[in-house]
């Protein structure tokens, strides 16, 4: 007779105590209601918090779903003339350049201080800084791979603005072209506590007769951490001649 | 056995569902040819769980019998650990099917874009594949 009703005694305490634990629950969400979880982060002087890890989505293809792109001439002819299979310079593990780095899809981490953001990318594990303190572009910068970047801040959006590229990257794997004319202007804004809003405008008049911006959207990763990656590691595209 | 395949299921599963294609250092057409896929069935004989590619080397017996020597590239292995592979995913001696596409510049070299395990379950092994059919437009093709 005891063992018959244990079940049941078990099973009544067990509910009872999960009414306890989920009235406790109800209590304490009424009572410290986490802003976080409706509302994104701020730092204490009121920016919008875009500290975190972050993945990013593959964009091979700049111009998908923005149609075709105002090319000048040349640089038509030079994306006509693009074969990777004569040279890619990323299969010899030298810099992507900024838009290309962003088209990756391994993840980026961004850290955030009051005049100074760093973006650290997992890809070919590099880095950009941004200076948030007010400055301007150095004159005549020499040209980088991945360009000079100043920020600012338009309301509530982190605007970074890049040039001093060199001309030895393309935009993008498809191969749309660039100059050393580059003008980069990107805008980072939190949609909401998990996404982050990304535009990046390209401005460049040797190869486009007009600036064209290209959206998409990061998810935050709160349980990834940024991984090592070497280019060179085992790169047998290149000591194996796979690739020229 | 069961558990060490689960992984696979799970990241072969994601990707047919989402169909994020995944990502190599450089254009798939700088390297592979997508006009010439090929199905490499044999044995492992070692993995190379190496940036910016994970490699895995296979004896092939060709139609005479004569075992070939292929190695077949793969993800990066930062891509392949978050889809559930590890390092000792694969050992040598492990029986598998590679479905890919040949290299350019090697006849023995391929692009490994699933792979077959010995119970049949097919999984994406997170090759370079920007290019590849059904992806994104590579102009070197």
């Amino acid at each position: 007779m005891k063992n018959h009703f244990r079940p049941y005694l078990i099973s009544a305490m067990a509910c009872a105590a999960l009414l306890i634990l989920a009235a406790a629950a109800s209590a304490q969400s009424e009572s410290v209601a986490p802003p976080v979880e409706r509302n994104s982060p701020r730092l204490p002087d009121g920016k919008p918090d875009l500290t975190g890890v972050w993945e990013i989505p593959y964009v091979p293809d700049m111009s998908k779903g923005i149609g075709p792109l105002p090319f000048t001439a040349w640089g038509e002819a030079d994306f006509k003339a693009y074969d990777p299979a004569k040279f890619d310079y990323t299969a010899h593990c030298l810099p992507s350049g900024l838009t290309r780095q962003m088209n990756t899809p391994m993840p980026l981490e961004i850290f955030q201080m009051p005049k100074r953001v760093a973006i650290l990318f997992e890809a070919w594990n590099t880095f950009v800084i941004v200076p948030t303190d007010g400055r301007d572009h150095p004159k005549d910068p020499d040209p980088t791979w991945m360009g000079n970047s100043v920020g600012h801040w338009d309301g509530d959006t982190l605007v970074v603005d890049s040039i001093g590229f060199n001309d030895k990257t393309r935009l993008d794997t498809i191969g749309h072209p660039h100059s050393d004319q580059l003008h980069v202007i990107q805008r980072f804004s939190r949609a909401d506590p998990l996404h982050l809003a990304y535009e990046v405008t390209v401005d460049d008049p040797k190869a486009y007769t007009k600036p064209w911006t290209n959206k998409r959207v990061f998810t935050l990763k709160p349980k990834w951490e940024l991984m090592e990656y070497s280019c060179e590691e085992n790169n047998k595209e290149v000591t194996e001649h796979l690739v020229k | 056995m069961r558990t060490r395949y689960f992984c696979f299921l799970t990241a072969g599963a994601a990707f047919f569902l989402t169909g994020v294609p995944a990502f190599a250092h450089h254009s798939f057409a700088a390297e592979f040819d997508v006009k010439q896929p090929i199905t490499l069935k044999g044995t492992v004989t070692k993995v190379e769980w190496t940036n910016p590619h994970v490699w895995i080397y296979l004896d092939v017996a060709d139609a005479q019998g004569n075992l070939q020597h292929w190695q077949c590239e793969n993800g990066a292995p930062n891509t392949l650990a978050r889809m559930g592979w590890t390092r000792n995913s694969l050992k040598a001696g492990d029986q598998v099917t590679v479905e890919g596409f040949r290299a350019k510049n090697d006849d023995k070299t391929a692009n490994a874009r699933q792979v077959i395990l010995p119970d049949g379950r097919k999984v994406f092994s997170g090759s370079a594949e920007d290019g590849g059919p059904g992806k994104a437009k590579d102009s070197g093709q």
